[in-house]
């Protein structure tokens, strides 16, 4: 015990040496991180301090980019299970390596999707109501106490998962099979759970026709296999640029086919989508007319629908054709143009048009404020800083720079 | 007939209805009905909470287990402060540990009652009436609304806002009254919620919306800590102070029920309606929710709620869905009622109905 | 390959939970289908409310039983300024004409139907004004007013002793009392007129632009 506890210790400031330590683009991009998680900061402490009159929502579009980003992001943590799975359950090798890295992008995700969430409640100070035993737990009839912990579990076993593995690696043994391939495969049940589970949340409002129909699950999957893993293979190229961590090509290229698939069902699901919208439409269908065409004059979110849209076509065409795919500046472009796309889409493409018009045919639009962007902002280079922290400590583990040494 | 001790806290609501009552049948108000105004607050507590005694006994206990327990930290920080500083800080300790008002027993609703009580006094030096009264047995609210009769006066929204202590600043307003073209069905979508005309216009009537109580409420269900639930008669309150502010509830209501305090609310101190119920009325704070609660500090004392005695046409009709002979019965039985998106499955307690 | 039954025990537990969640969330509504059914079930054996709007009842009423509802109405009769009528009718109506006397009720324009239907001896007793009388000649009270709009607006009348039309003067709690016909409609004119609301939301108005 006292032995493993030295060992954490040593694992922990060896960590702080590495992080600490780079060179000077390094330190000037860590850098900037800060300046832009101070300035997020800087913008919530306004919007405490005013109340979340400081953002654009309102009455009508009571949920905006916060919500939107939340969203976005669970579907991101999400999607680590895609390497999870063959990694460590099939024994497939090619994705050992990207696997950490994944792991590390849910961890930085689902602290993201926290803040989201603290960001966007009205009264943060008494969030302890939510804690079981000492305050209430709706559950299991609310959706929202569902996705508390699913996302707290699923935050927990990512965590333990890696860290077991590199505290091992670290000490330069082999991690046992039997103790980490149980977690994964239950993270792999759990990937599914967090996304559904957040799918539900909106699919369950009898009230806003937008999100209550049965595909919002299944395409919220689809969709966050895609971004997710697109996200895996941006970051693994970065890292294979920017390291000594070797990644083969056979393991971007196996991404790249994931990506490519779940690209290709989330298009065949959105087109169900809009014929359900478009060929016989009910007033249900407004919100979706809203989104696509604007109705009157209020049309703020046409454009970005389109180019999501637009690019999504692109990016999946593109990914299609093996020869187009196989060439890595062709790939890397791809992802990230997916990414984006599906950002907007699975973003507030998704929770702004739930609120309009409203439960009453009332139109009012919403556009995020300076502060609500800078919190946003702030957020994600929260998430940015954290995955960097992370992944640097692993690579270096992994790559067997760091190792246990008993000396201080 | 006459009772004296109920008029203090009727100031904004009894001129109204003795001007429905003045009389002359012109119409005209000719009424001195001010002569009986005169405002004894003390008399109100005594009639509607008689715990005079009780309170200042329940305060002397509150205010000693303060100083054995959790406020000593306070107490012995803060030596130099005055004594309503201390107590400030004692009850501002208390009510930021309290539990769920949903959970709590009579005795803890009436402590935290008489702690906001007493921190409205340190706070203004004015004296609220603060109720924690339970649903009464055997009652069931029910609203009706006649669309026929409704002709757009809006006394019902300037009668809610000030009984209910609502934002100003923000001008949060829980009923809306819409104004829709003959002809055309109801097309909410196509309604304006907001005239500032010449009421009733030609060629249009109008349809008033507030929370409509679902019996299978859709907000209660998905709040995460149980702050909102419906209570035994019916109403679907909040406890605000145990509110979190995450607006599922909003995203969750088809009625547009409910409203968000983006901002600090803001009630003019002479303009607080001081006869308040804790799930009612009393001042909230920002980014909490709040709704109709059918006047929950009127309606729970056996009054009408404030916008059923402010509508000067009589187009509102609120009563006991379980007594047999209560007029909303009358209107369900008689009337053609009908409801808002029915085919939700929320089962609103709110009826619309025309002559 | 070997790994993927183990799936099928996890995905029936996930199930499993989220249909408890459901079947949790519906309990209450499986008692009472409907809002109806509740009311009609928790209602078969009211016998009553402690609560009653007796603090509430401000003016003087007396009881009534009209369509078989029992309730209270606000009294009128020493309201209406009646001593003064005895000042000047202090014989029939036809006997004063042309006395010489002041003209009086001058204020007084009739809006209600029109001229060939509606005068004033229609409701007043022209042989003793301290009371009204019927279209066929009996006498009503001045407290019973609400008689004499019924022989025309019969629905409405019907509507009011059961509730749906007209308006509270007490709580909802019992005893029930209503407003009459003249408490809100001045039977002169009784059609109420047009004006501008009391409310107007000037942030929702910029809000929209």
């Amino acid at each position: 015990m006292m032995r493993r506890l030295s060992v954490l210790i040593h694992l922990i400031r060896d960590g702080l040496d590495t992080t600490t330590k780079g060179s000077k683009r390094y330190h000037l991009w860590m850098a900037f991180l800060t300046l832009v998680m101070l300035i997020g900061m800087y913008c919530y402490a306004i919007q405490l301090k005013q109340g979340l009159s400081a953002t654009g929502m309102t009455d009508r579009v009571s949920w905006g980019l916060y919500i939107s980003n939340f969203t976005f992001l669970v579907g991101v943590a999400a999607a680590a299970v895609m390497l999870v799975m063959p990694t460590y359950v099939l024994k497939d090798l090619d994705f050992k390596q990207a696997v950490l890295m994944g792991e590390g992008i849910a961890v930085a995700a689902l602290i993201m999707c926290l803040a989201f969430v603290i960001a966007d409640m009205g009264g943060p100070a008494v969030l302890w109501h939510m804690i079981p035993g000492i305050g209430v737990f709706n559950f299991p009839n609310s959706m929202l106490t569902w996705d508390v912990l699913v996302l707290n579990g699923y935050l927990f076993l990512n965590i333990s998962i890696p860290f077991y593995i590199l505290f091992t690696r670290y000490q330069g043994k082999e991690p046992k099979a039997s103790v980490y391939v149980p977690g994964a495969l239950l993270s792999v049940f759990w990937a599914v759970g967090i996304h559904l589970v957040t799918a539900f949340l909106y699919q369950g409002l009898q009230s806003r026709p937008f999100w209550n129909n049965a595909l919002l699950g299944p395409r919220f999957l689809a969709s966050a296999f895609a971004a997710g893993p697109a996200l895996i293979v941006l970051v693994l190229a970065a890292i294979r640029s920017h390291t000594p961590f070797k990644i083969s090509d056979k393991t971007i290229g196996k991404i790249a086919m994931v990506v490519t698939v779940a690209a290709q069902i989330n298009l065949i699901m959105l087109g169900s989508e809009l014929f359900k919208e478009f060929y016989a439409p009910t007033q249900h269908s407004e919100s979706a007319y809203y989104l696509f065409f604007g109705l009157g004059d209020k049309a703020a979110l046409r454009p970005w629908i389109w180019t999501s849209i637009s690019l999504n076509v692109i990016a999946t065409a593109t990914l299609s054709f093996h020869r187009l795919r196989r060439n890595f500046k062709v790939l890397y472009a791809a992802c990230s143009v997916l990414f984006f796309a599906i950002w907007i889409e699975k973003g507030f493409g998704l929770i702004v048009p739930g609120f309009i018009p409203g439960p009453y045919g009332k139109i009012a639009e919403y556009t995020p404020t300076a502060i609500e962007i800078g919190v946003t902002l702030g957020i994600w280079a929260l998430g940015a800083f954290i995955f960097i922290i992370l992944s640097k400590t692993a690579i270096k583990i992994e790559t067997g720079e760091l190792r246990f040494t008993g000396k201080s | 007939m006459r009772d004296k001790k109920s008029n203090w806290f009727s100031l904004n609501l009894k001129s109204s209805t003795k001007r429905k009552a003045s009389p002359c049948g012109c119409g005209r108000t000719a009424g001195s009905c001010k002569g009986s105004e005169s405002p004894e607050h003390k008399d109100g507590f005594k009639q509607v909470f008689d715990v005079k005694m009780g309170r200042r006994k329940a305060f002397k206990k509150l205010t000693a287990s303060l100083l054995s327990g959790a406020g000593l930290v306070d107490t012995s920080c803060s030596l130099t402060t005055g004594q309503s500083a201390k107590e400030k800080a004692q009850i501002g300790w208390e009510e930021l540990f309290k539990g769920n008002y949903k959970l709590m027993t009579d005795a803890e609703k009436r402590a935290t009652v008489q702690r906001l009580t007493r921190a409205y006094e340190l706070r203004t030096g004015k004296t609220i009436h603060m109720s924690s009264k339970n649903a009464e047995k055997n009652v069931l609210f029910g609203y009706a609304f006649n669309i026929s009769k409704c002709r757009g006066y809006m006394n019902c929204v300037a009668a809610c806002v000030k009984e209910n202590n609502q934002d100003r600043k923000s001008h949060m307003q829980y009923i809306r009254i819409h104004e829709m073209e003959d002809g055309k069905g109801f097309k909410f979508n196509e309604a304006d919620d907001n005239y500032y005309h010449e009421v009733p216009a030609a060629g249009h009537f109008y349809m008033g919306t507030q929370c409509f109580h679902c019996d299978n409420p859709p907000c209660t269900k998905v709040c995460p800590v149980q702050a909102t639930w419906q209570e035994e008669d019916g109403l679907v309150v909040i406890d605000y102070d145990w509110c979190i502010g995450c607006r599922y509830c909003m995203a969750a209501c088809p009625y547009d029920g409910r409203r968000f305090n983006w901002n600090k609310p803001e009630v003019p101190e002479e303009e607080v309606n001081k006869n308040q119920h804790y799930l009612g009325n009393r001042l909230r704070k920002k980014g909490v929710m709040e709704k109709c609660t059918f006047c929950i500090q009127r309606s729970r004392a056996g009054r009408n709620p404030a916008c059923v005695d402010a509508c000067p046409t009589g187009a509102r009709v609120f009563g006991n869905l379980l007594d047999p002979d209560s007029s909303i019965r009358y209107v369900l039985e008689n009337k053609k009622v009908f409801r808002l998106k029915e085919d939700l499955g929320t089962e609103p307690k709110f009826w619309y109905y025309v002559d | 390959m070997m790994h993927s039954a183990s799936r099928n025990p996890c995905c029936i537990i996930f199930l499993l939970f989220l249909f408890c969640a459901c079947k949790q969330a519906d309990t209450k509504r499986e008692k009472y289908p409907t809002i109806i059914d509740k009311i009609q079930a928790k209602s078969a054996h009211y016998d009553g409310v402690s609560i009653s709007s007796n603090p509430y009842i401000s003016e003087e009423t007396i009881a009534v039983i009209e369509k078989g509802h029992h309730f209270l109405i606000p009294a009128r009769k020493n309201r209406v300024a009646l001593r003064t009528c005895a000042i000047c009718h202090s014989k029939p109506l036809p006997e004063m004409r042309g006395e010489g006397l002041k003209r009086a009720h001058w204020n007084i324009d009739l809006h209600h139907a029109d001229s060939k239907t509606m005068r004033c001896t229609t409701c007043h007793d022209p042989g003793n004004p301290a009371q009204l009388r019927s279209l066929t000649g009996n006498p009503i009270d001045f407290n019973k007013s609400y008689r004499l709009c019924s022989q025309c607006h019969a629905e409405q009348f019907e509507d009011w002793a059961g509730g749906a039309h007209g308006k509270s003067a007490g709580g909802w709690a019992p005893p029930r009392v209503s407003m009459t016909c003249v408490n809100c409609h001045n039977p002169h004119a009784p059609r109420f007129g047009s004006r501008w609301p009391t409310w107007y939301n000037t942030r929702k108005a910029v809000e929209r632009k």
